[in-house]
């Protein structure tokens, strides 16, 4: 208690933190009883119930706005180090592999980066809109994935306009991108923000009329809908009734998510970035995060539209009837009663000594000591798996989810996989590409498809 | 792929992909420096080459700096005169002091006879020629016409190395650091010993293992390969079976008894050691 008779100034760092704190657990335990005994908190406590229970859909909206936002984080953190990676192996480099294990923290470092660079704004630039630029093109791409079912249940909001709802808000990157060309004060991002409009809109085109002949397969424009009705094996995919809107789609979505061979909004090499020339710092790091976060929509959404969503390509069930299996995964730790201390005091520790011993036996320079260690990782990572396996066939979410999560990373390479590749296409052959075939083929895939249901319906009669 | 397939839409683009993949999952080029050294021949000097500015100018300044740096002594700033007689030197008089008195002639822009050069020994450019022949006089496969020259004279005459560079039209200077960059070409005559060891199982079970790990640090190479200055050759042999007491270890095909692992790492060190150049490792 000496740090209550000592002079401020001569406290520690330590105890300069402790103090205050302590103050405040006291302060903070006196206001509690008080509110306690007055009934003060008690009926806050039921008012704030009552107003959860009455706005419960705006919460839940919030939520899930707040944990999407969260979430394409890490996503565009991965997909970075996936490029970076990926290019590099395609270019017979290692590519990073020092910052982090196997350079995965690389992406973390060069966010750190951007983030400590100076935010600098163009003298006669127009302030406001140069500011909200960068912004406007970040949540178009975050607001996209509001609708996207990861998972049976797992979907932030189930519009039943879900598709007209994306497309609607992935058209409002165009308006970021014009804003940040025209209030940089600089002709050139102008004529690159112009060059990247018309891009944008060029494609949105074939990017709306390729899923046109889902939605008419599928009677709806629900996105979890449009996943449900894709289920069974791996040819109820819309992708076999619908391969050229496949590909309509798949080359629309590559330009419209600025990647190579389309990449011709930013043309690092050529035009430096166009529209984005005058942005620096986190403002700068924006728009290329919203790409990235752009590649993984433009994934799931593909994945959605034409690859069965969260569907397993098979269907286990009536494999497991002709195997004459059933998995019941079901656990009852509670039914072992005292047992189940007993397992987890003695079980763990005794496991980790069965791991060790044999890797001590065959590791002949190893110490016992580091043999444990080793057995430790080994048993967390036997058991993390073990846990995983368990996650996978009790619950239907995390199957979906690593479904979904295989196939859009899956397709996410592709793209990857495309820039390594493909060298840029010319602007005139761009535009030629969507205005000449890409929007043609996607009006004859609509109605093609529009006569076969209407042949299939006579058929039927 | 030619024909029908090639015509179609896209085959181009699939190709690029396969092949893209096919890197992907190629081995990496990588050397992650400062842990890893990669391995260089001890003799390699790099590329010779004198660069010229966008004027086309020499950017030469003829200071002769790399002339006296060069520990190999290859860099000659002169060339011969007309009626290839004399080998001359063009530089300033003063880099020669051995040779002051030349310098009123030098300076006068004549040749200056170089009285301690020595012609170039000749030889027979039938086999050189029947090579380049064979390797269509194509620059690009250099590495193999000087293997090949290497085979036929044994090792690579300065007489090849320029009847090379005219038939080929390559730099003299770029063959010769072409040649000083591998470790298995060689620029005097030399015979490589050989060293041979069973790995079977008997003779690993009498020690072969150690024997092998020892001639390998000391060869720097491992079963199979050169040492680095072309010396030695390490190859494996079969003993048969009849190892009794000690692993079979052969030079030149030779049985050596009595090889131990410390016994080994001296004879591949005096091998070593026994041709040594000025300029190899």
């Amino acid at each position: 208690m000496s740090v209550l008779s000592r002079p401020w100034n001569r406290l520690t760092v330590g105890g300069k933190i402790l103090l205050p704190l302590l103050a405040l657990v006291v302060l903070l335990t006196v206001l509690l009883m008080v509110g306690w005994l007055t009934g003060l908190i008690p009926a806050l406590i039921g008012l704030g119930a009552t107003v959860i229970t009455d706005n419960i859909d705006i919460l839940r909206f919030v939520a899930a706005v707040t944990a999407i936002l969260l979430f394409t984080v890490p996503t565009a953190f991965v997909i970075i180090f996936m490029e970076m990676k990926f290019i590099a192996f395609i270019n017979l480099r290692v590519g990073p592999n020092r910052t982090g294990p196997w350079g995965t923290l690389s992406s973390v470092f060069h966010g750190f980066k951007v983030l400590a660079k100076e935010d600098f704004t163009p003298t006669g630039a127009d302030t406001p809109v140069f500011t909200l630029a960068p912004v406007v093109t970040y949540l178009a791409a975050v607001l996209g994935l509001l609708v996207i079912p990861f998972a049976p249940g797992l979907v932030g909001l189930d519009m039943n306009i879900g598709l007209l709802y994306f497309f609607a808000v992935s058209g409002l990157s165009v308006v970021g991108l014009m804003m940040g060309g025209w209030s940089s004060y600089n002709k050139y991002s102008l004529i690159g923000g112009l060059r990247a409009a018309a891009q944008a809109i060029s494609y949105e085109l074939p990017l709306l009329l390729a899923p046109v002949g889902v939605v008419m397969l599928a009677g709806t424009l629900s996105l979890n809908q449009i996943v449900i009705n894709q289920a069974g094996w791996f040819w109820d995919w819309y992708v076999f009734q619908q391969p050229l809107a496949f590909l309509v789609f798949f080359i629309a979505a590559t330009a419209e998510g600025n990647r190579t061979p389309f990449d011709l909004t930013e043309a690092d090499s050529e035009i430096v970035a166009g529209f984005a020339t005058e942005y620096s710092g986190m403002r700068f790091g924006f728009f290329f995060f919203a790409e990235y976060v752009n590649v993984f929509i433009l994934s799931a959404l593909t994945v959605i539209l034409f690859l069965g969503g969260w569907n397993a390509p098979i269907d286990p069930a009536p494999i497991l009837q002709f195997l004459n299996v059933t998995i019941n995964p079901a656990l009852d730790p509670g039914s072992l009663g005292m047992g189940l201390l007993f397992v987890l005091g003695l079980g763990v520790p005794l496991l980790i000594l069965l791991l060790a011993l044999p890797v001590w036996m065959l590791k002949s320079d190893w110490s016992f000591p580091k043999s444990l260690v080793v057995a430790f990782i080994l048993f967390n990572v036997i058991g993390a798996g073990l846990a995983g396996v368990w996650l996978f066939l009790s619950f239907e979410v995390v199957v979906g989810l690593v479904w979904f999560t295989i196939k859009t990373f899956t397709l996410a390479f592709v793209f990857v996989w495309m820039r390594g590749t493909l060298p840029r296409v010319r602007i005139d052959q761009l535009m030629g590409w969507a205005w000449k075939w890409l929007v043609e083929i996607a009006l004859l895939n609509i109605f093609l498809t529009a006569g076969a249901i209407l042949l299939l319906q006579e058929l039927a009669r | 792929m030619s024909g029908p397939l090639a015509k179609l839409p896209g085959w181009g683009i699939a190709k690029g992909m396969l092949f893209t993949l096919y890197r992907f999952f190629s081995p990496k080029v990588t050397v992650q420096y400062p842990e890893v050294v990669q391995e260089i021949s001890p003799k390699h000097r790099g590329r010779l080459i004198l660069l010229y500015d966008e004027a086309g100018n020499l950017k030469c300044e003829t200071c002769f700096q790399c002339a006296m740096a060069c520990p190999i002594e290859i860099i000659d700033m002169g060339g011969v005169d007309t009626k290839n007689r004399y080998h001359v030197h063009w530089g300033p008089a003063e880099q020669y002091a051995e040779r002051r008195e030349e310098s009123p002639l030098r300076r006068s822009g004549r040749p200056v006879p170089d009285r301690s050069f020595q012609a170039w020994r000749s030889i027979d450019l039938g086999p050189l020629d029947r090579i380049l022949v064979e390797e269509d006089y194509d620059p690009r496969r250099m590495l193999r016409i000087l293997e090949r020259t290497q085979q036929a004279y044994d090792h690579l005459p300065v007489a090849a190395l320029q009847h090379i560079s005219h038939a080929t039209g390559a730099w003299y200077s770029e063959i010769y650091g072409v040649a000083t960059s591998y470790p298995h070409l060689r620029f005097e005559p030399g015979r490589v010993a050989e060293i041979g060891i069973c790995r079977c199982p008997t003779c690993v079970m009498l020690g072969a293992g150690r024997v092998r790990q020892a001639l390998e640090e000391a060869l720097a190479t491992e079963v199979g390969g050169v040492s680095p200055d072309g010396a030695v050759r390490l190859t494996g042999v079969e003993c048969g079976g009849e190892s009794q007491n000690e692993p079979l270890v052969a030079l030149d095909g030779q049985t050596q008894p009595g090889m131990t692992a410390d016994r080994a790492r001296e004879l591949a060190t005096s091998l070593r050691a026994g041709t040594a150049r000025p300029g190899a490792a």
